[in-house]
């Protein structure tokens, strides 16, 4: 990325400055209406007591309680599956960042003939639909008995999140200098010392955010996960959907299974708000 | 030199032959398979009829339009609105840093959690139908709806912050001297935006579009459980032949086609920015 000088101070934007104001204005209501209020419809879900219910025409609920929420936290298929995504998703992250960081490290320092098309080939998977690439790879998993499994969800899943963190380690090894390597090689590191002392050390803020991106996406995959796991590997999402598309739709239990899946997400994401800087995230997702 | 190039290819080979093993392996799989060549089950030596079924039935061709339609209509709702929230995050407000949080709350919301919002919202006796009602109101349906209404605002509700994201890092590159150069010749906020703005964040603009584009034609979770009954959009179609009617051949020639549209989506997304590459001078991302 070519550095644009930026110019030095503040200049004031098309609006005038006075339009700070609305500015603010227009965006709370909009981000009370569109995220608030669904959210707090959710919660309300969550809390309907199940002997008075949530009828049309009552706007909230005439009585609140928490037997849906002692209910899903005594089922032992809902915690089991909230334990099961923690897993995945721990164990995608360090495949995804044990996988990645070789290539990044080539992309980032190495020149070779061929890498722009290496390039577009680790980044594919963002241009390929996901169901194709599931369905693709559920063919394949059916001959080598993986379909149904935990260690076949883990791979589908790593497919779709290595491109991220291939894009994000490298922009991050980029930035370290040359010099380091080159002096650490004159003073005698092998590539294996290289990479424990120079790049893991200062690649470190590329390893969080990535990390924290692929745990995200693994948290939260539905297509891949339920195409080559399901019915057997029931991750949250999975559930989820047997609330929401199964036999009958229920409301209050769907509201809580979708609190227990997004707790741990908006964490991750308030935690990541502080390590992740916007650029990077763009980075990662955005330019192809 | 030699020396040189085997690291590089050591380098390259786990997460390179990693996607080549579970990705590119099983792709050039389903390529084959919708001749009819290795097929799972039944090897039927090379044959167009998967291609015949796919085109000559009237459930898959609609199908095939109502997956485009999937993929174009939620990727422009969300485009416009998307530019405006881009532009209006990025200027100086209070609590802006607040405001440049919450926004990308949806992000990290699965796209089946949207579904279930949009349903306790807009379903029949839904918030909306419920608030409405007494006012005199009657909402049409929303869900379930003929022309997928749910659907689109579901996937537009994941898919705005994505593209802001992607468009507000392309405005902030933007040199602010244009700006201001803009303004003291005299173009006004709106001329600004349109014709300075937008076109120096085109970059962007078109990598969102495109990543949003793809998303929406491969939806699976949130078509089916919002879409209507009919049409089927062709990622429906794929799940039940492969799991439930064991119809490979037919689910590679679908993959194909959704495939091909997607390639053909991204050469026009190259096309588009290196004519901006030679156009605006700078490089383009």
């Amino acid at each position: 990325m070519t550095a644009i000088p930026q110019g030095t101070g503040r200049l004031r934007q098309p609006f005038l400055a006075a339009d700070g104001r609305w500015i603010s204005a227009g965006l709370a209501l909009a981000f009370v209406v569109v995220l608030g209020l669904p959210l707090l419809v959710a919660v309300l879900w969550s809390l309907v007591d199940p002997r008075v219910g949530w009828f049309a025409p009552d706007v909230v609920p005439s009585s609140l309680a928490l037997d849906h929420w002692r209910t899903a936290l005594g089922n032992r298929t809902i915690v089991r599956a909230l334990g099961l995504s923690v897993l995945i998703g721990a164990a995608v992250t360090v495949l995804t960042a044990v996988l990645a960081l070789p290539t990044a490290y080539a992309l980032a320092k190495l020149p070779f003939r061929m890498k722009r098309a290496v390039e577009l080939f680790v980044l594919a998977p963002l241009i390929v639909p996901g169901i194709i690439v599931a369905v693709g790879i559920g063919a394949m998993f059916f001959r080598l008995d993986l379909v149904y499994t935990i260690p076949g969800v883990i791979l589908v899943q790593t497919v779709g999140t290595l491109p991220f963190m291939i894009r994000i380690l490298a922009a991050t090894i980029e930035a370290i200098p040359n010099d380091l390597i080159a002096a650490a090689r004159t003073l005698g590191a092998g590539p294996l010392a290289i990479a424990r002392y120079i790049l893991i050390p200062l690649a470190w803020p590329g390893f969080i955010a990535g990390g924290l991106l692929t745990f995200v996406a693994s948290f939260e995959e539905f297509e891949k996960t339920f195409i080559i796991g399901s019915p057997f590997v029931q991750t949250l999402p999975v559930i989820l959907w047997t609330y929401l598309g199964g036999a009958g739709i229920i409301f209050p239990n769907a509201a809580v299974v979708t609190f227990i899946l997004l707790t741990p997400m908006l964490i991750v994401f308030f935690l990541a708000g502080r390590v992740l800087r916007d650029d990077v995230l763009a980075s990662g997702m955005g330019k192809l | 030199m030699t020396g040189r190039r085997a690291a590089v290819a050591i380098l390259i080979l786990p997460a390179g032959g990693y996607l080549a093993l579970f990705f590119g392996l099983p792709l050039l799989l389903a390529f084959l398979g919708g001749f009819g060549l290795f097929t799972r089950g039944a090897d039927t030596g090379f044959t167009l009829e998967h291609y015949r079924t796919l085109f000559g039935t009237r459930a898959y061709r609609d199908g095939l339009w109502f997956s485009t339609y999937l993929a174009i209509v939620p990727t422009l709702v969300s485009l416009a609105l998307s530019l405006p929230l881009a532009v209006a995050l990025a200027q100086t407000h209070p609590g802006q840093r607040l405001f440049n949080m919450l926004y990308k709350v949806p992000l990290v919301v699965p796209g089946i959690v949207a579904a279930f919002i949009v349903m306790t919202m807009f379903d029949r006796g839904g918030l909306a139908a419920r608030v409405l009602a007494p006012v005199g109101i009657d909402l049409p349906k929303l869900v379930r709806d003929q022309w997928a209404i749910g659907v689109i605002i579901a996937t537009a509700w994941k898919a705005v912050p994505f593209m802001t994201l992607i468009i507000g890092g392309s405005l902030g590159a933007i040199n602010r001297d244009i700006l201001s150069a803009a303004r003291t010749l005299g173009a006004g906020p709106l001329a600004t935006f349109w014709r300075i703005q937008v076109p120096l964040a085109l970059p962007g603009i078109t990598a969102a579009f495109l990543l949003t584009f793809i998303g929406g034609m491969g939806a699976y979770a949130v078509p089916n459980l919002l879409g209507p009954v009919y049409p089927l959009p062709l990622s429906v179609h794929m799940y039940v032949n492969a799991f439930e009617r064991n119809n490979w051949g037919l689910v590679s020639a679908m993959g194909t086609v959704l495939s091909l549209i997607s390639i053909a989506v991204l050469l026009a997304y190259y096309r588009a920015t290196r004519g901006m590459r030679t156009a605006y001078g700078g490089e383009a991302r």
